[in-house]
């Protein structure tokens, strides 16, 4: 399974974004990739942007570099969730497919793999809704980019944390690392056992994280128990000499008969 | 430990390595165990005049649930000796004529930064919440509607918006009923998600004070208490903030 999950997310086409060493350009003017329709331009905002700091640049850059060699790839995220692809959702017969736009992407879990999906099937904001990590606008909450080693079964979310994410002044609201923390560790749940939910999310915060800083959390999957993930995290500052939070968490695999999670 | 070696993480500065040797903690209040009273915090925490604006109050966007039960515990502000909590733009107006002890105050704050429970301002769409604090019973409550832009799986609010909401309701409990400042842990046991545009009730209690530390736990369930979205307990330092100095 876990061969033809890479299989699956290596094959040219599926990709969503750039890979390769080179530093992007800034996202505006990134060419689309042609499988989009052009009616609706979707933002992938895993990119550099000019809110972004000389700090989140290189940190990015390194992983990138560390995308080359395909142990590690960067995921894709999207402002808009859509209620619609969920109603659409078709529990087909033999397979099981979920649409989750919420875990910052489109991505589908089908028979047990994980596709980025490239086509957005008629995709507009139907709703107002946004994914709450990217509902704010450019370089005043949080910027960040997440990247997944498959192998080793670990996501890293570089995070640089805006002025509307204050809490004491000067700080990194608790509530915006926990946020982040649910974040990443839900990718890296997501990644492996398809559609779950956070059921415990546990924090312990060792330093206060400056408010515009950058972080890194790193996630990794501790183990597997029936429909049980234990992932596990950690944030730290980007020359890992400053340990900010640990975290411990569980996640649920959502039962695909029942309607409703 | 983790006090000391947080606070001495705190002397050095953010980015420099813990030291071997625990360092002596910031002057104490000889007289208790900690500052001032919880009566006196909640009558600077709570201006009668003020300029500011307050966010915890009803607008277009409150369902009628919201107003329903906010309504309610305005009639307990007066009879059961509930406050109701201001709530502005940012820590920093909260806490005016206070500063961060030495070491870890920031020395410019922009003036666009936000708390990041009210970083939405758009009515509506983000975070509708107020909080009622006891301050003899060390209670807390805090109704909260989520808005569309606080989503995460469809129609339903992100789990680190409540994580967030948690954390910021704990914060003002831990501040009034005994000067804390800072999340030491949280732990958050999800049940339910809770759907946009509904109304989540928090809970919150002190069951503690030991150590410099605050220990506080919290239920979050639907109006009518048939649903519980989600329980948590979490533990907050003590730290005394110091008079501005007059210049």
């Amino acid at each position: 399974m876990l061969r033809s999950c890479v299989y699956r997310l290596w094959t040219p086409g599926v990709l969503c974004g750039p890979l390769g060493g080179a530093s992007p350009p800034a996202r505006n003017s990134w060419p689309l990739p042609r499988s989009y329709s052009s009616e609706v331009a979707h933002v992938d905002h895993s990119l550099p942007n000019p809110s972004w700091s000389k700090d989140m640049r290189l940190i990015f850059d390194q992983f990138m570099k560390k995308s080359e060699d395909r142990s590690w790839k960067r995921l894709p995220s999207y402002k808009f969730t859509s209620s619609k692809r969920l109603e659409e959702a078709e529990f087909r017969k033999g397979e099981t497919t979920f649409y989750l736009p919420f875990l910052s992407g489109h991505y589908r879990w089908r028979s047990g793999r994980a596709e980025f999906d490239a086509k957005p099937v008629k995709e507009e904001p139907l709703s107002q809704a946004r994914l709450f990590p990217r509902s704010l606008e450019e370089g005043l909450g949080f910027e960040y980019a997440m990247f997944h080693n498959l192998v080793e079964n670990r996501t890293v979310c570089i995070l640089q944390g805006g002025p509307y994410l204050q809490g004491i002044p000067g700080f990194l609201h608790g509530g915006a690392i926990a946020t982040m923390i649910d974040s990443t560790v839900g990718m890296c749940a997501f990644i492996t056992g398809g559609a779950v939910m956070t059921a415990n999310l546990n924090i312990s915060f060792r330093r206060p994280i400056p408010l515009c800083s950058v972080v890194v959390i790193n996630s990794q999957l501790d183990k597997i128990e029936g429909r049980k993930l234990f992932v596990s995290c950690n944030v730290q500052s980007v020359d890992e000499k400053t340990l900010y939070s640990e975290a411990t968490s569980l996640f649920v695999k959502l039962d695909p008969k029942k309607s409703s999670p | 430990m983790i006090r000391r070696s947080f606070l001495g993480a705190v002397r050095l500065g953010q980015h420099r390595v813990l030291p071997g040797i625990p360092q002596v903690l910031p002057r104490l209040s000889p007289t208790s165990a900690f500052g001032s009273s919880t009566d006196s915090l909640v009558s600077r925490f709570c201006p009668e005049k003020t300029d500011l604006k307050d966010y915890a109050l009803p607008n277009a966007s409150w369902c009628p649930d919201m107003l329903n039960l906010y309504q309610e515990f305005l009639e307990k502000t007066k009879t059961d000796g509930w406050v109701k909590l201001p709530s502005f733009k940012s820590n920093r107006d909260h806490i005016q004529g206070l500063k961060l002890p030495f070491g870890l105050a920031v020395a410019s704050d922009k003036s666009d930064w936000r708390i990041f429970t009210r970083c939405i301002q758009e009515e509506g769409q983000g975070y509708e919440y107020v909080i009622f604090f006891h301050p003899s019973k060390k209670k807390s409550i805090c109704l909260f509607q989520p808005g569309p832009y606080l989503e995460g799986p469809p129609g339903f609010a992100h789990g680190g918006s409540l994580a967030a909401l948690m954390d910021e309701t704990f914060s003002k409990t831990a501040y009034l009923a005994g000067e804390g400042l800072f999340t030491v842990s949280l732990n958050i046991r999800f049940k339910n998600l809770i759907p946009v545009g509904s109304v989540a009730v928090l809970n919150i209690d002190v069951e503690k004070i030991e150590d410099q530390k605050l220990y506080m736990s919290c239920i979050a369930q639907s109006r009518d208490q048939q649903t519980v979205y989600a329980k948590s307990s979490g533990v907050f330092l003590q730290l005394q903030l110091e008079e501005e100095s007059s210049q």
